[in-house]
């Protein structure tokens, strides 16, 4: 019995030593050199393989970017320019500052703008129904509020609104990877320069149908009447197919356009909030008048 | 006599053809109508009219915009008012010519009489020349130019016309009508693309719930004395109307997977079609007329119809007529229920191939709540197509698009058959048409 389980262990252990030192001559024959740069590179990156810079994950831009003869056709969104200054330390290269985007909804056709003119009572994912028919709303460009951009974010940065029953944007929590502009089957979802400290302007809709249509299917529908094109002393917005496009690089954010839209289909977010004066107000006392 | 079927899969809604025994009726003319570009598949047409021209009945409004693509024409007498976006019946902008109708003053040339022209044309040029003209599209479902259709490579050699007369989705009643109204015409058209596509054999193929159909075709054969033309009798199974499945049913033989049926040597042509070929050869006449239903389970059946309609009549219009819409429709479905689109705007224009006008009560049109796979198999036995429906829908949700592709996801016909038999409502037809687009775009 003692015989038997001393063979049994001697004869493992001594095939294991075998192998062992079998696999660490193969090892050493067939061993792959990797440039180390590839994995100094990958451990600054976030780590998030969401794809968002055009590659299949961290290590795939990591092992391209070592590649590359400079930086130029490489951006992490995720971890921006932090990221990428130290990226370009590692393989000593000169880096452009680029400046941070974040994705915006532009569709204000909340429930209460967007009357419904259907029921759906399909799969609930917004690519269903895109295949089936143009929306539950008169509104046949704008969100259909299934979620898929919810789904597509890796990053917990949109949820869906219950009340307007559109998404909302985490402006802290987006990367702008743009995972939620190529889920989303209607186009609603931009990627759009984040502003000196986040203030942006921009036209929340997306509706390329005449100005009465439009506005029958939606109260905060771009009508393409062209006030704001007027009114832009930037010339910042240009107006195609009854929809207007402020274009972020000349916009001054002077917000005249904001005002002057007639169905409020621009919207600046991120202000700070102007407290009115408080304008001095005498009150008489009717003493005086007695 | 032996009544054919294909060998596997299909369900057996009941066929709820309640409208079979209403005569087609024509609609009287819309003070305006809206004439779609896009009414075939292929490339949308080219509209070739202005603001303000005059348009005669049968006058060409729109050119084909491609190779696959095909002629409109205006459908009315009358003035074009506006050509601009209009949403269809799905709620999506296509270019519509609205003209404001003026009468009814036909094209010269074209043969208004009923006069049956039992002559076949031997010239096959021409023929196919006058189906172009004449804006002819497949009237089954998927509005194929016809012409396109009827002129396979040449190496491939015709062998059998199959007309399809099978008409087995629940409720409709169109192409019954027309084979008991106008079997005659069927008839010719038939010889027609028979002389077209060299002389091969014709089978109409009819499913045995219309027996007067199956009588009036047959009669129709022994008085016009045509060769190789037959009727052959189908079992009632749906989808049997399916390309694929009524060559399997009527000629035994497989189409494979991603191929044509002329690799069989079948070509597969709808009645309405073959009405409608017969109509642009023999009398010149365009297609802007086809026979729609409205029928449906809320309604009683003294208010079913079978309309004799013009393109561009907007379906609110028809429905107004025959009636207006029920107070307990839920859902009004353009087709049949088990392939039917559903109609999200009324107000959209009737186009060459729009079957039916169906009102379907909420209680057999909501969705029950989905419950989880059983296994017990129901849809891999009811798919005609020997696909595996609860495997393609757990591949989708996996996201395992190579998977998909290896179990052939794209053969799916989406007929409904895996969604029509699930005992736990699994959206599997749903699902499995996403994967679809997902494997195409690969």
């Amino acid at each position: 019995m003692t015989e038997t389980i001393l063979w049994t262990v001697a004869i493992l252990a001594g095939l294991g030593l075998l192998l062992s030192v079998v696999l660490f001559l193969i090892a050493k024959k067939f061993r792959v050199e990797e440039d180390p740069r590839i994995d100094k590179v990958e451990a600054v990156m976030p780590g998030a393989n969401c794809g968002g810079c055009g590659y299949a994950g961290c290590r795939a831009f990591a092992a391209s970017a070592v590649a590359a003869p400079n930086l130029d056709n490489h951006f992490c969104p995720v971890g921006g320019n932090a990221v990428m200054k130290q990226v370009a330390d590692i393989l000593g290269y000169e880096v452009q500052e680029k400046a941070p985007m974040v994705a915006i909804v532009r569709c204000n056709g909340s429930c209460a703008n967007r009357p419904k003119t259907s029921e759906y009572d399909g799969v609930k994912s917004c690519i269903a129904k895109a295949s089936l028919y143009a929306g539950d709303t008169g509104c046949s460009f704008g969100c259909l509020g299934c979620g898929d951009c919810v789904a597509a974010c890796q990053f917990g940065a949109i949820a869906m609104d219950p009340e307007t029953g559109l998404p909302v944007v985490d402006e802290e929590k987006c990367t702008a990877c743009g995972a939620c502009a190529k889920a989303c089957p209607k186009q609603i979802i931009e990627l759009r320069k984040k502003g000196p400290r986040g203030m942006r302007v921009y036209v929340s809709c997306v509706n390329k149908d005449k100005g009465a249509v439009a506005r029958k299917a939606c109260a905060a529908a771009c009508i393409g009447c062209g006030k704001c094109v007027k009114v832009c002393a930037s010339d910042a917005i240009t107006l195609e197919n009854n929809l207007s496009y402020i274009d972020f690089a000349k916009c001054r954010l002077c917000k005249k356009c904001v005002a002057e839209c007639p169905t409020g289909a621009i919207i600046a977010v991120n202000f700070p909030v102007i407290k009115p004066k408080p304008t001095p107000v005498e009150v008489k006392k009717e003493e005086e008048y007695a | 006599m032996r009544k054919l079927t294909f060998p596997i899969g299909g369900v057996h809604p009941e066929d709820m053809k309640y409208s079979r025994g209403h005569a087609i009726e024509v609609l009287p003319l819309p003070p305006v109508v809206y004439v779609s570009v896009a009414q075939h598949l292929g490339a949308p047409a080219v509209p070739c009219v202005a603001v303000g021209d005059k348009v005669k009945t049968g006058q060409v409004v729109a050119e084909p915009g491609g190779f696959i693509s095909a002629y409109v024409h205006s459908p009315v007498s009358g003035t074009v008012k506006t050509i601009g976006p209009r949403a269809d019946i799905a709620g999506r902008p296509v270019t519509h010519i609205e003209i404001v109708v003026e009468g009814d003053e036909w094209m010269e040339g074209i043969d208004l009489s009923e006069d049956l022209v039992t002559e076949i044309p031997t010239d096959r040029e021409a023929v196919l020349e006058k189906i172009k003209a004449c804006g002819v599209v497949g009237l089954g479902g998927a509005t194929f130019p016809t012409h396109v259709k009827l002129n396979p490579p040449k190496d491939a050699k015709a062998e059998c016309l199959i007309v399809d007369g099978a008409e087995c989705e629940p409720y409709l009643t169109s192409d019954h009508r027309i084979m008991v109204e106008k079997p005659d015409q069927i008839v010719v058209g038939a010889a027609i693309m028979q002389m077209v596509l060299g002389g091969c054999r014709v089978v109409i193929a009819v499913e045995e719930n219309k027996p007067d159909a199956i009588a009036a075709l047959d009669a129709a054969i022994g008085r016009l004395g045509y060769k190789n033309i037959e009727v052959a009798t189908l079992k009632m199974k749906y989808p049997q109307g399916s390309e694929k499945q009524l060559i399997n049913a009527v000629l035994g033989r497989q189409v494979k997977s991603g191929a044509l049926p002329i690799s069989v040597g079948a070509v597969v042509q709808n009645t309405g079609t073959v009405l409608a070929v017969y109509d642009a050869v023999q009398k010149n006449r365009p297609l802007i007329t086809n026979v729609l239903t409205v029928t449906g389970d809320c309604i009683s059946g003294d208010r079913m119809h079978n309309y004799l309609f013009r393109i561009g009549m907007p379906l609110s219009y028809i429905a107004d007529y025959a009636g207006g819409v029920p107070a307990d429709a839920a859902k009004i479905v353009s087709g049949g229920t088990m392939m039917g689109k559903p109609i999200a705007n009324l107000d959209a224009a009737a186009i060459k191939g729009t079957p039916a006008i169906l009102y379907l009560s909420e209680e057999v049109t909501r969705r029950k709540p989905e419950g989880s796979c059983i296994r017990c198999g129901r849809c891999s036995d009811a798919c005609p197509m020997g696909l595996e429906p609860f495997l393609l829908n757990r591949l989708y949700k996996a996201d395992d698009l190579a998977a998909l592709k290896e179990n052939a996801v794209q053969d799916c016909i989406e007929c409904g058959c895996c969604l029509y038999s699930c005992p736990s409502f699994i959206p599997l037809l749903d699902n499995i048409r996403m994967a679809k687009a997902k494997v195409k775009k690969l």
